[in-house]
């Protein structure tokens, strides 16, 4: 069983928000949801400042905190270590969205579900449709799952993660600078392995101990 | 022409500084949101009758106070209980969160309850109830449910200023206090002034507890780390300042120590006691909306 | 959380190109039930980024398609007052009414003089193709020369003066650096590579690379946002000053370290040519060619003799010719570089003197003079340095001078159009095996290159000014406009007088161009254009619309398009600079048009057919892409819809493999590597001394004293027009005083493309969490002595009492005399409710006088002294 991972290059990230966008359309998500954002900050003073720019998603951790939280089971981490969420099980008490330290989960009610893109005109072709093809339960929380349908479907064609586009995630297919590689973490040959020993990759707030599977290279 | 700038402005950097600069999101400190912001109030509620109900049935529990107990383990059930489910959005599935007792503390949380509730109703019912044995469980489970709110925050690693060891010291005192004021005024209604005024020496002490567990978590957590310290800083300088001097400095401290004061060595009175009672629960709302309110995240970069 | 399958009938992607931007990436968009949801790039194309790579705003596309707001029948003007904040009371009509309207309007201008027709190019929606067309479609009526295009999108913004040397030195549209092999990258207000520029993300996914490979890259920029904040080190420059910078780097090399690539010199530039006294060329008396020394022979040759070898050329010494003492034009260039010090520099830009010398030192280390590569088996000179630059730094008065200067130092080490230096944008493209239209650059007089497609008017060869001018923009006299300014001066009325331009414009035929808005002063804009019969193809009442337009048609969308030619003829725009092979995109349609929106070729069609020159079009389109078999030529006579056409042409241009070709979407073949650097092969000569800039001034001084027009008066610096790369302060910096002492600059987000982009709800929503995009940026250090902070609303005002609001947020990385505005914000269309007030419009600051244009090449100052208060 591969452990799905990512490693993201922030030295060729260029903050286009490629991917914040493509996975909105994957997963037709409403305003205002975001399970894949750009982080963008300063360090330093004039003039040798820097800029930093930091995607982040779920980190499909694997100790995560929103798993231990979840007094369900409804999230859960699979054995691809895909971190889900059943939403048959959730109750929506974001005992998981409180203690995700990296604050990669969302609500999804009412308010939530009747938002429109152009606000007071009625929702477009493109939203009807989505909550359709892509329902959401109202009432439980939604976050990234490293598109996981698109793995899937793409793995039975006989597809590789991270290689063919049919079964990666959407935010690695969109990133035009090659910034987010996707593999398999229990593969010591993987490119990200590669990656992460080569560039010292690194988890982010590794202190709150949840054992990311998102790497940080620059 | 246009002068949407103001929009934009609300949107990007909201006036009151409640909001998140939309920009700032995990940048800086970012505050913690659904265990307070719209139905997320009804989760302090929750906890705060939670807290109330145990502290009166365990406070009840040393004076064999059935009528004590029996309120304690309405409001903890009723109020508490009811409104925690307006807070899920799946309140019909609320059953399914009994399933991960050993990971999850909010599942814990519901197990304790439920165990409290049968056996509350038990000893409720039996007459002679009030043994030993009774007692001690029925005393452990309180104190448990007193916590609750707090220890299923004080889990929450990712939010320095809940994950502060002296979280659950000052939920469990302030329960407690609370409680004692509840069963005070309750046997000053009842008439039975004598015991009442045999239980503001206690008054006293829970008081000076409280009030050093208080200032015990407000310096532990400024000391702690940068975030915890950012949320401190938001209870005394930001927008959240005024809760912070009327709620806790004049209503859970300024106006008990008074009453306390005036009621020195026994000398109650039940009106009084039900003026400090209103004080003190008010104060406790203010402490527990200021520390869910307060709460910021570890910025990610 | 997962697909219903079940509840799909229909899923399919389909290939087409990306139509956010001018950079026209390969795109695929997955239609389900009929429904476009999701757009990716296409894998196997070089158009583009990494793998299935799209920019965000690309990514956001989809919404162009699903926009409520998207007009969907003709609007006409029942309000006859015209202005900004006038309700133009619009009344939908019939397209047959519109079409009629606009056919008998032109019949009747045309009786007259068709050059009262403007015409708009269409850069504001993207590669949203055909590229040229409108110029010759233009030309179908009647329309002289490139002088009656408004320019849409990137407004007078965009690259005049770097495309007139851009075509002049590598016969292309515009540069790159050869990300492939070069190490030390110099980047001059240009994001190539980090976001914005030609082909954006086919250089952000080489330049990622070249990143990851460990190039240096080092960023002269007022802000360290998209290329400066990604660059290895970013040095804070204030805008225009860039000239100053690079002549002293030039000095540095020359005289200072004096190590160039002589070779180069000799063999690829006009440094060779030897001067008379005036600084005119010697020419030969027969043949009118400029002269050399070969310093073997002892003799006087033509240029182009063969019988002299490259490294005889005389690059300095003084030599007699038929009697006048005649000297190579390095020999005054070499002298002239010596007053640009370093500390000169310095104090002009604010970059310090050390960070100048450090970066001249890096360059000639890194340049490897007289290195070579092989590459496929051939050998080129290897130099892996390159020093690009784009709409920031040639944005100023003094543009042209900026953009000679920054070209001027890759010229001194030899690393231009080799592997590893500054490379064109692909100037030349060979024809699909089986098929034709190939494309390839020639060499002019002089020995300067002529470039094979051009917008608008080719750099070379260059008409003399001439008058009576016969068009708005006066091409006639300013003859380096790519595209001209002076449709926006406020003086334009007392311009045509004394020039004699008697073509007042009555029409305006246009698609999607907002340039009252996108330009400079909005009131001057809405004044020279208003009483203009406005015709506009639009997605959305954009604000030239709701200000002036009469007419507004609704057009289809990227998305809704069927245009095979898209990519055809944009080799030169928007393919890979680098040696990866061709790529030619279709623009295939996704969905049906929206409403009773109909794609602007098929009215162009419709138009020209009703007035009568379509046949005149047609013929046009036949010698455009060459068509020679007379089967595929479209007859006089015959009325084709573009569709219809498109079968015609690719035919022509692919031959057999056309129909595969349409189903895949896209062409590709082989690029060899002799085509990437073609210019090393074929005997051309870059016109480093701008000899042609004496002879301009000669002809348009005499123009202005037989014409009356008092340049001087209108503060025209025909000193400009120098050979000699020269500093002059761009006008912006001299209005800097006490009061107005910040230079308010613009720069282009990533997200954003002009102003379309902010109708896009998945764009805006992103922009919001960007902490500068939609605000106006200021240095903390300099906010807070002036007392601002994060949020604060200001004024900004410049010394016309044009002002502009904005929200203050605070950014170390920004030189602190100026202010940032990203793209074209601070929009108030009725037509576009998302657009709506979002950001703040930088354009409408600049003041639109002669004096604020390049007097050369006609591009803007696009700096502005300004300044600030709370509003
Ligand atoms: S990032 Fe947050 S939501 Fe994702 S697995 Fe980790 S703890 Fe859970
Ligand atoms: S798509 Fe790639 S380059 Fe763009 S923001 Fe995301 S990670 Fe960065
Ligand atoms: S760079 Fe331009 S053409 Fe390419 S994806 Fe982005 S918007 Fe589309």
């Amino acid at each position: 069983m591969p452990r799905w991972g990512m490693v993201i290059d922030v030295k060729r990230c260029i903050a286009c928000w490629g991917c914040t966008i493509a996975c909105k359309e994957e997963h037709f998500l409403p305003p205002g949801v975001f399970f894949n954002r750009v982080l963008i900050g300063e360090s330093g003073k004039f003039p040798t400042s820097s800029k930093l720019i930091y995607p982040v998603l779920c980190n499909h951790c694997s100790d995560a905190a929103c798993v231990e939280a979840c007094p369900t089971g409804a999230t859960y981490v699979r054995e691809d270590g895909i971190v889900a969420i059943d939403d048959e099980k959730c109750v929506g008490c974001r005992a998981c969205m409180v203690s995700c330290p990296y604050q990669q989960r969302t609500y999804y009610d009412e308010n939530v579900k009747t938002r429109e893109y152009f606000p007071g005109q009625g929702k477009t072709e493109m939203e009807i449709i989505g909550e359709k093809l892509y329902p959401f339960k109202l009432g439980t929380v939604i976050k990234c799952n490293f598109c996981s349908e698109r793995l899937e479907d793409g793995m039975k064609k006989g597809l590789t993660p991270g290689k063919d586009e049919d079964a990666s995630p959407a935010c690695v297919n969109i990133c035009p600078v090659g910034a987010r590689i996707f593999g398999d973490l229990d593969d010591p040959n993987s490119e990200i392995n590669r990656l992460i020993m080569e560039k010292k990759g690194k988890q982010l707030r590794k202190e709150f101990g949840t054992e990311p599977a998102v790497y940080y290279i620059d | 022409m246009n002068d949407k700038h103001q929009d934009l402005v609300e949107t990007m950097f909201p006036s009151d500084g409640s909001g998140i600069k939309p920009y700032e999101w995990m940048i800086s400190p970012t505050r913690q949101r659904q265990w307070i912001d719209d139905k997320g109030i009804f989760l302090w509620l929750a906890f705060f009758f939670s807290e109330i109900g145990a502290g009166l049935y365990f406070m009840s529990l040393f004076y064999s106070f059935r009528p004590g107990i029996v309120l304690g383990w309405l409001i903890t059930l009723v109020l508490g209980g009811l409104i925690h489910m307006l807070y899920l959005g799946n309140p019909k599935r609320a059953w399914r969160m009994i399933m991960k007792p050993n990971t999850s503390e909010l599942s814990r949380g519901i197990w304790i309850i439920g165990v409290f509730a049968v056996l509350g109703f038990l000893q409720i019912i039996t007459p002679g109830g009030f043994n030993m044995v009774f007692n001690f469980i029925m005393g452990i489970l309180c104190l448990l449910i007193i916590s609750h709110g707090f220890a299923t925050m004080n889990v929450v690693r990712a939010l320095p200023a809940w994950n502060s060891t002296i979280v659950l010291p000052l939920s469990i005192i302030s329960g407690i206090w609370v409680g004692h004021q509840l069963l005070q005024l309750m046997f000053a209604i009842s008439g039975n002034a004598a015991a009442a005024s045999g239980m503001e020496v206690w008054a006293a002490t829970f008081f000076l507890a409280y009030f050093l567990c208080m200032l015990l978590y407000a310096w532990g957590t400024w000391h702690s780390s940068g975030a915890a310290k950012a949320s401190i800083q938001r209870m005394l300088e930001g927008d959240l300042k005024q809760i912070t001097y009327i709620g806790v400095g004049v209503l859970a401290i300024l106006v008990p120590l008074v009453f306390t004061l005036i009621m020195w060595g026994g000398d109650t009175n039940g009106f009084l006691i039900f003026l400090r009672l209103a004080s003190v629960c008010a104060g406790d709302l203010a402490i527990r909306y200021l520390i869910m309110k307060s709460a910021v995240y570890n910025p990610l970069i | 959380m997962t697909y219903k399958t079940d509840e799909i009938w229909e899923d399919k992607w389909v290939n087409t190109t990306c139509g956010v931007c001018y950079c026209g990436c390969g795109a695929k968009v997955r239609v389900v039930n009929g429904v476009p949801v999701k757009i990716e790039g296409i894998k196997e194309s070089t158009m583009g980024g990494t793998g299935s790579g799209l920019c965000g705003k690309g990514a956001a596309g989809l919404m162009y398609y699903h926009d409520p707001n998207r007009i969907k029948k003709p609007l006409l003007r029942t309000n006859p007052e015209k202005g900004i904040g006038v309700d133009p009371k619009w009344k939908e009509i019939e397209w047959d009414e519109a079409l009629d309207m606009i056919a008998t309007k032109m019949k009747k201008i045309m009786e007259d003089d068709p050059n009262k027709i403007l015409f708009t190019n269409q850069t504001m929606r993207a590669s949203d193709g055909p590229h040229n067309h409108p110029y010759f479609y233009a030309q179908a009526y009647g329309v002289k020369n490139n002088g009656n295009f408004i320019i849409g999108g990137g407004s007078l913004h965009c690259g005049n003066a770097c495309h007139m040397l851009g075509g002049l030195i590598h016969g292309a549209w515009s540069i790159a650096p050869d990300w492939r092999y070069t190490k030390y990258v110099l980047k001059w207000g240009s994001s190539k590579g980090t976001g914005s520029g030609h082909s954006a993300m086919t250089n952000a996914r080489l330049r990622a690379d070249a990143i990851r490979r460990g190039i240096k890259e080092i960023v002269f920029d007022p802000m360290g946002n998209f290329a400066g904040g990604k660059a290895t080190e970013w040095l804070a420059i204030l805008p225009g000053t860039d000239a100053a910078v690079g002549l002293a780097i030039a000095n540095y090399i020359v005289n200072i370290r004096g190590e160039m690539d002589e070779l180069y010199l000799k063999a690829k530039t006009n440094f060779v040519y030897l001067i008379k006294d005036d600084g005119t060329y010697m020419r030969h008396e027969k043949s009118d060619k400029p002269l050399v020394y070969d310093t073997k022979d002892g003799k006087v040759k033509e240029y182009d003799d063969t019988s002299a070898a490259w490294e005889d050329l005389a690059l300095d010494g003084e030599y007699e010719y038929n009697g006048e003492t005649v000297r190579p034009c390095f020999v005054p260039f070499k002298e002239h570089l010596k007053q640009f010090t370093v500390e000169w520099a310095a104090d002009i830009s604010t970059v310090p003197a050390a960070k100048i010398l450090e970066v001249a030192k890096g360059w000639v280390d890194n340049a490897q003079i007289g290195s070579t590569i092989t590459i496929e088996g051939k050998t080129f000179p290897y130099r892996p340095v390159s020093s690009v630059t784009f709409r920031g730094s040639q944005g100023h008065t003094n543009g042209i001078h900026q953009v000679a200067a920054i070209d001027l130092m890759a010229q001194l080490v030899g690393a231009e159009d080799v592997p590893g230096g500054t490379l064109g944008w692909p100037a030349i493209r060979r024809a699909y095996p089986g098929g034709h239209y190939e494309q390839t650059c020639t060499v002019g007089t002089d020995g300067v290159i002529v470039p094979s497609v051009f917008y608008s008017h080719d750099p070379w060869p260059v008409h003399a000014p001439s008058y009576p001018a016969t068009n708005m923009g006066c091409v006639d006299v300013w003859t380096h406009c790519t595209l001209s300014h002076i449709p926006y001066v406020n003086e334009v009325d007392y311009i045509h007088e004394k020039l004699g331009m008697t073509s007042k414009p009555e029409m305006i035929f246009g698609i999607s161009a907002n340039f009252v808005i996108s330009n400079s002063d909005w009131d001057v804009a809405v004044k020279n254009f208003k009483d203009c019969f406005v015709v506009q193809m639009d997605l959305w009442v954009n604000e030239t619309d709701q200000a002036i337009g009469d007419l507004i048609l609704p057009d289809v969308s990227y998305l809704e398009k069927d245009c095979w030619s898209s990519e055809i003829d944009a080799f030169f725009f928007s393919g890979s600079p680098s040696f990866e092979d061709w790529y030619v995109h279709l623009q295939q349609p996704v969905a049906k048009p929206i409403g009773e929106s109909r794609f602007f070729m098929d009215v162009y069609i419709d138009v020209a057919n009703r007035v009568g020159v379509l046949d005149k079009f047609n013929a046009k389109l036949n010698d455009y892409y060459g068509i020679k078999d007379p089967e595929l030529q479209i007859k006089p006579g015959e009325v084709l819809d573009w569709k219809q056409i498109g079968e015609r042409v690719l035919k022509w241009v692919y031959g057999d493999d056309k129909e595969k070709i349409e189903k895949q979407g896209y062409a590709t073949w082989h690029k060899p590597i002799e085509d990437v650097y073609w210019r090393w092969n074929i005997d051309s000569r870059c016109p480093v001394y701008m000899e042609y800039l004496i002879h301009d001034r000669r002809n348009m001084e005499k123009i202005f004293e037989e014409t009356g027009f008092d340049y001087k008066k209108l503060e025209m610096d025909m000193d400009q027009y120098t050979p000699l790369p020269s500093w002059f302060w761009p006008e912006s910096h001299k209005d800097l005083d006490n009061e107005f002492d910040l230079l308010a600059f613009s720069y282009r987000d990533i997200l954003h493309t002009n102003n379309t982009t902010f109708q896009n709800p998945y764009v805006d929503e992103v922009s919001q969490m960007c902490p500068y995009t939609f605000t106006i940026t200021l240095n903390t250090t300099m906010a807070k002595e002036k007392g601002f902070k994060d949020g604060d609303i200001i004024w900004i005002e410049n010394k016309f009492g044009v002002k502009e609001k904005g929200i203050v947020k605070t950014m170390e990385a920004q030189s602190p005399k100026v202010i940032g505005i990203a793209g074209q914000g601070g929009l108030w269309a009725d037509g576009r409710p998302v657009a709506k007030g979002k950001g703040s419009n930088f354009c409408k600051l600049l003041p639109s006088k002669l004096k604020y244009f390049d007097p050369v090449a006609g591009n803007m100052e696009t700096a502005v002294a300004v300044k600030i208060y709370k509003a």
